[in-house]
């Protein structure tokens, strides 16, 4: 008898709980329609970033312009344009790729869209060519020379910029920007006057720069170089022979390598040391022998009217006040 | 003997020719091989017209084997030149490609005051385009 009421009651439960299964009260898995291939969607990151072709933004590239969005950009020359350029800015852990699309120029007759890695104003380059990766006949890419081979051209920092000369009216071309992420940001521009940055150098020999192009007043808040026991033996003043060290340099062009040397730091130390630089650029300059892990935080800020007058006064080295 | 000697060596030279013309773009082979196998062909013209020279062939033959081996030599002569002219080609174009690496790259004259006033004005737009993102967010979700 009991065993048939224990039989009887496990048959019941398995009954209440088939019938709970056919009403539909346990989950179902949705149909996630944001990637398409949901089995290989986390091997690449790329699918994720694609924008719709009706939200991608649009607009006429100007003969002088500065682009800080993604988008498509399109030059038509109304009349010969010999000498124009376009500046491209990502955001600091980003960096920009430019695709050709719809190219309708003379190379023949003396056309040429060229795209560099990089910044350049006045001859001078940024990054400099002692802090970036490729040599310098690399970092530009002609469309005459090399485009059916090579239609995308990406950066190495979160600046870019394309020269571009045509002599007929009615040619034109188009650019489409896009922003990928940089796990490693080396060289970076700012793109405001103000903000805060940690850069961090992974246990690489190279040197990375962040680059102001305002005058600021800069408050490092920490800086290590290794091992936070590591204190390197110094036998003359100065951070020469260190191998890894903190610059802050200041001066009036872009290119870092030609820029004058404010101060350095190798001893690590936690707290804030400010520093008001009245140049038209400011640059941290981290080098790293690759032997530890180098970190350094600031922020800055722009310096007014006033600031920059009584720094000019009172500035034994005027070295940037000299233009 | 000398004859078969003669033959051999204008096989080898034959051989040769087309081997250092394959590294040549390929105009310059016709060009280059032109001259010598002229020179082979007169070779042979004369070869055959003195092999035609019947009991006189063996004293003609000694006698030719003098201008038989100024025209080798001439051949010779005519290949290294070619040879010499083809590695100063080279030697020129590697100079162009240095030349060209050497030239100073394309810049802008901008100052700072221009730079940060396009640059106000990208991150103007930059914003803008932002909120503009957001703005279709919002209106996608409140659907």
């Amino acid at each position: 008898m009991r065993v048939m009421e224990r039989t009887f009651r496990e048959q019941l439960f398995f009954l209440v709980l088939c019938l709970s299964v056919l009403k539909g009260d346990s989950r179902y898995i949705e149909n996630n329609e944001i990637t398409k291939d949901e089995l290989y969607s986390f091997f690449n990151s790329e699918l994720k970033r694609e924008i719709p072709e009706e939200l991608m933004y649009r607009r006429p590239l100007r003969c002088l312009d500065m682009v800080a969005v993604e988008g498509q950009f399109t030059f038509t020359a109304e009349r010969p344009q010999l000498s124009c350029a376009a500046f491209f800015m990502a955001e600091p852990n980003e960096v920009i790729s430019v695709d050709y699309d719809s190219v309708d120029i003379d190379c023949i007759g003396g056309d040429f869209i060229t795209v560099f890695d990089g910044w350049v104003m006045k001859g001078e380059k940024f990054p400099s060519t002692h802090d970036h990766p490729l040599p310098l006949f690399e970092r530009y890419v002609d469309y005459c020379d090399s485009g059916s081979l090579r239609k995308s051209v990406r950066s190495s920092q979160n600046v870019a910029m394309v020269f571009f000369r045509i002599h007929s009216a009615g040619s034109s071309f188009t650019l489409t920007v896009r922003k990928h992420t940089n796990p490693f940001p080396c060289n970076v521009m700012s793109q405001s006057p103000e903000g805060s940055y940690t850069m961090v150098i992974p246990q690489q020999h190279r040197n990375c720069s962040f680059s102001i192009i305002y005058p600021v007043e800069i408050s490092i808040s920490e800086f290590s170089l290794g091992h936070y026991n590591h204190l390197p033996k110094r036998s003359m003043p100065g951070c020469a022979e260190s191998g890894d060290f903190v610059q802050l340099l200041g001066g009036n062009g872009i290119d870092t390598s030609k820029l004058l040397p404010i101060t350095d730091l190798c001893i690590a130390f936690t707290g804030p040391t400010h520093m008001k630089i009245g140049c038209d650029n400011t640059v941290v300059r981290m080098v790293s022998s690759g032997k530890f892990v180098n970190r350094v935080s600031f922020s800055y800020r722009l310096l007014d009217s006033q600031e920059l007058q009584t720094i000019k006064l009172n500035n034994v080295e005027d070295f940037c006040f000299n233009n | 003997m000398k004859l078969n000697v003669l033959l051999w060596l204008a096989a080898l030279l034959g051989a040769v020719l087309p081997r250092s013309a394959d590294s040549r773009p390929a105009a310059a082979p016709a060009d280059r091989c032109l001259l010598p196998r002229l020179l082979l062909l007169h070779l042979g013209q004369e070869l055959s017209l003195r092999m035609g020279g019947g009991s006189a062939a063996p004293v003609l033959l000694s006698s030719s084997s003098s201008a038989v081996k100024w025209a080798l030599l001439q051949l010779t002569r005519r290949l290294l030149q070619a040879r010499a002219e083809q590695q100063q080609d080279e030697e020129e174009e590697a100079g162009e490609k240095g030349k060209r690496s050497d030239e100073p790259p394309i810049s802008l004259d901008l100052t700072f005051h221009l730079l940060r006033e396009v640059l106000e004005m990208a991150r103007a737009e930059q914003i803008a385009q932002q909120a503009d993102s957001n703005r279709m967010i919002m209106d996608t979700f409140g659907k």
